[in-house]
């Protein structure tokens, strides 16, 4: 294969160098490395919260804990997942990636990038300090509405440091954004036009478009609301003139964006995992690619399906229904070719596909929960209850984590040289899928029986306290399933197989140098003539037109 | 297409090898136990939550309407979607041919990208136009069958109880009476946090949000009792912030209606009882016996009247000011009926 010469073990990117040179790193794949292990870190924790909140809801009436530190898990596990776990690893994953991917050497601005990396980490450390400030953590849930949040409601320092906690994380991200919309933009290899970006890499790019535009208004909100609560401003507060559903618009024209921020980069590893393991080009690239444009684009009309409760005016609710109807289309077509690719493939299911080929099959029903959401007056009876939490768990659990874990068994190999095992990667997928299914699909029911979310406990026995307990013991086969993967991580670094420069036979510039890559990824990039740069050269080595 | 001259390539090991079987029966156990746990409270024959509750007004006969075609459109598209997953994934599977045989160079089809862009438009637009037609029939009055003028009641969401003001000057707490068969219309806003008013079987939730008033109409099919507790995380009773909807025959209501405004004027009604059992119970306890809240038991506080009214106007640390802006009828009904807790001390 005509790649350059293995380097020197000694060099390569985990055994080389010591505590301080990780601190002061600028290489991409270090800082990626950083990112994805933090936000596994955190992952943990936010579901050990989820566990332990699944423990409190087991039974009807119990007390494993208090209101009160109940109230402080759940704004603690959704904060968590939000802007600790899925945000920052997919920016893990494409700082990593992206300039692999591209045929770069690094990110456009590695100095900047990272800035982010630590803003990131700093922002977790706030959070998570913030349980032990007086008062405890914030209790006001992760999208925290005022007045609940206002200081005549919620006095402890938990609510001023959780703001404190997403403006550093916002920061990290937005700088992150600039930097992947810089990189994409100017340090594409020679021939690889738009068309021949790999639809990872055009994940990453709306992604980033929608994090410049969605989260600066965020850090607006949020503002404003610390604002409130420090300097006496009364934005958000009805009883002084001002207005709380002012908040609720500006939060959810944040979150809705928000929601595909943390999709489509998921989207953009299916579309990079499935081709492979079908041994077939992606069905539609073109169809793909813009489907991933179309979804950012409507992403930022349809914010207020999340308050179809709060009394817009009817003309506005029907506005909105189309919109989130609309966007049902580009999601559907992209599952319609992933679907296609594998037509008349040659479908290896190791485990990165189990999780690619999962997430299709689990993100589908998230999707159509969302068509039951989006019509409003139905929306009227399950928004705010359980039913919407398994809709969400469906897209954020299904969708993104079942794809990222596609990721971790399919880069894993470049990233640190050796597989993951396959025989615990399959236990872990299958814990997996039994686990998400048990957890969240009898919260349907729940919402459908009046289980609002975020109650502490509840005094129904029969089926609410049956589906409860189905779903707690759900989530205890997901933690053995993540026991499994950490588990996994650990032995891989010991007794792991090694990986060559490209163990899956793939498509992409990534699989071109070592792995791990040196520092500087590449000694020189092919010219790239298709979305299929390496499976290109490897046929015109085989047509012997390239000498290695 | 076949693949029989396909060389096999990849060695398979597929033996029951002793581990295996250990965890193929425990699957096994778990999954029966599961089936018997659901199939002891199946037994019990209430609702497992398969569709929305009741519907016990045609406001929420025509959700449910829209709940089950959108079961059947989407419960088409799982099928086919899952199906053609299962079927492709099945049908195509690797079957130890070589790992690096590629499948044929299939780019895409224009065609049947419109195709599968086209259809689901049809279908997103079929359920938009089902949605519009039965709308005015949800937010709005059922006028076909209207027996007699509206009620309209006033319906204030606080920490952590609802109030229900009658245009007659009757306050209630936390129990609605309504007259069944009788258009209702609720007024519904906050004096605090963000709530929002639910009771499933009669209609769909409106936020109580303050500075603000949302209208809902119901209008319930029978007399019975409807229950529900509030949509809206509002701090940290939210749980117990329950409501209930008592839908009592016309003549029923109307007599205790007026008979309500009389005995709430005079004083001598059981407001202050509902008062107590509403907002302070939820905390202090029935008996103010103490739970979450301090036992409020003999408490000196008790024999202040005016003292009670600020705290209940402007609340303490972690007690909500439950009070404000009460009608002087409903703080002095609570401020009598507290003084029966005045001398018990409860022994500790």
């Amino acid at each position: 294969m005509a790649v350059r010469v293995a380097p020197d073990p000694a060099s390569t990117i985990v055994s080389r160098g010591r505590f301080s040179s990780w601190l002061a790193t600028v290489d991409h794949k270090r800082i990626g490395i950083m990112y994805i292990l933090t936000s596994l870190f955190f992952f943990v924790a936010g579901g050990i919260i989820a566990l332990l909140m699944r423990s409190q809801l087991a039974r009807p009436n119990e007390h494993v804990f208090t209101r009160d530190t109940y109230d402080q898990m759940f704004t603690m596990h959704g904060t968590t997942m939000i802007f600790l776990v899925v945000v920052p690893v997919f920016a893990g994953l494409a700082n990593y990636l992206v300039p692999l991917m591209i045929g770069a050497r690094d990110m456009a601005f590695p100095r900047l990038n990272a800035l982010s990396y630590w803003f990131y980490l700093l922002g977790g450390i706030v959070l998570y300090a913030s349980w032990f400030s007086g008062g405890g953590a914030a209790r006001a849930g992760w999208y925290s509405y005022p007045p609940l949040s206002e200081h005549a409601f919620e006095p402890g320092k938990g609510q001023d440091l959780w703001i404190l906690a997403i403006h550093l994380t916002t920061i990290s991200s937005i700088l992150g954004a600039i930097n992947f919309i810089v990189t994409i933009h100017n340090l594409r290899a020679p021939g690889m036009s738009w068309m021949r970006l790999p639809l990872f890499v055009w994940s990453i790019y709306v992604y980033s478009v929608l994090i410049l535009i969605a989260l600066t208004e965020l850090a607006g909100a949020l503002t404003l609301l610390l604002l409130d609560r420090k300097a006496g401003t009364h934005f958000f507060l009805p009883s002084k003139g001002g207005s709380a559903v002012l908040y609720q618009h500006m939060f959810w024209f944040f979150g809705h964006p928000e929601v595909y921020i943390m999709v489509l980069p998921a989207f953009g590893i299916l579309s990079e995992v499935i081709p492979v393991f079908s041994r077939k080009p992606i069905f539609g690239y073109k169809a793909i690619a813009f489907s991933t444009v179309a979804i950012g684009f409507y992403s930022m009309l349809v914010w207020a399906h999340h308050m179809f409760s709060v009394g817009l005016p009817t003309g506005l609710n029907i506005f909105f229904m189309l919109s989130s109807m609309t966007i049902a289309v580009p999601t559907g077509i992209k599952i319609f070719n992933w679907i296609a690719t594998t037509w008349r493939g040659n479908v290896i299911l190791d485990t990165a596909m189990l999780f690619a080929l999962g997430a299709v099959g689990v993100f589908t029903i998230g999707g159509l929960s969302g068509i039951f959401l989006a019509a409003f007056p139905f929306d009227w009876q399950v928004t705010d209850t359980y039913f919407v939490v398994a809709h969400m768990h469906y897209v954020l659990f299904g969708g993104s984590a079942f794809a990222l874990f596609a990721a971790f068994y399919y880069w894993w190999p470049k990233m640190f040289g050796r597989f993951l095992d396959e025989r615990l990667g399959k236990v872990n997928f299958w814990l997996y899928f039994i686990g998400i299914n048990l957890t969240f699909f009898p919260q349907h029911f729940l919402g459908l029986l009046g289980m609002p979310r975020r109650v502490w406990t509840y005094n129904h026995h029969g089926w609410w306290a049956a589906w409860n307990l189905v779903s707690t013991i759900g989530a205890f086969v997901m933690a053995f399933g993540t026991l499994v993967f950490l588990i996994n991580v650990v032995r891989t670094t010991r007794v792991g197989r090694r990986a060559g420069h490209d163990p899956w036979v793939a498509d992409t510039l990534e699989w071109y140098t070592t792995s791990p890559p040196p520092a500087y990824n590449f000694d020189k990039v092919p010219y790239v003539t298709s979305a299929r740069p390496l499976r290109d050269l490897r046929r015109r080595l085989q047509e012997g037109s390239v000498h290695a | 297409m076949g693949h029989q001259g396909l060389a096999r390539l990849a060695p398979r090991r597929r033996n029951a090898t002793p581990g295996k079987i250990v965890r193929r029966t425990g699957a096994l156990v778990f999954v029966a136990l599961l089936g018997l746990v659901l199939a002891h409270v199946a037994l019990a024959g209430d609702p497992a939550g398969l569709s929305p509750r009741g519907p016990d007004s045609p406001q929420a006969a025509k959700i449910e309407g829209i709940y089950w075609l959108l079961i059947a459109i989407t419960g088409g598209i799982f099928v086919l979607v899952e199906g053609a997953l299962i079927l492709f994934v099945f049908r195509f599977r690797n079957r130890g041919r070589s790992r690096t045989l590629e499948g044929p160079e299939i780019h895409g089809a224009t065609r049947l990208e419109l195709i599968w862009t086209a259809i689901p438009v049809v279908i997103l637009a079929a359920i938009v136009a089902f949605v519009l037609v039965k709308l005015p029939g949800i937010n709005s009055a059922d006028s076909a069958k209207a027996a007699g003028p509206p009620l309209i009641v006033k319906v204030e969401g606080r920490q952590f109880y609802w109030n229900f003001l009658y245009p007659n000057g009757v306050i209630q707490v936390e129990r609605m009476r309504v007259p069944a068969n009788r258009d209702v219309k609720l007024l519904i806003n906050s004096e605090d946090v963000d709530h929002s008013w639910w009771i499933p079987a009669l209609q769909g939730k409106f936020d109580a949000i303050p500075g603000k008033t949302n209208h809902l109409w119901f209008r319930a099919d029978r007399r019975g009792t409807f229950e529900g507790q509030c949509g809206e995380f509002c701090g940290y009773e939210h749980p117990h912030m329950v409501a209930a909807v008592q839908a009592v025959p016309s003549s029923d209501f109307q007599s205790w209606y007026d008979r309500e405004a009389r005995a709430q004027a005079s004083g001598t009604s059981d407001l202050g009882k509902m008062t107590f059992d509403g907002a302070c119970a939820t905390c202090h306890g029935f008996h103010a016996q103490g739970a979450f809240g301090p036992d409020l038991r003999g408490n000196p506080i008790l024999q202040q009247p005016a003292a009670i009214k600020t705290l209940l106007q402007n609340g303490r640390n972690k007690m909500p000011a439950v009070g404000k802006g009460w009608s002087s009828r409903q703080m002095n009904a609570l401020l009598a009926y507290v003084k029966r807790f005045a001398g018990s001390s409860g022994g500790g």
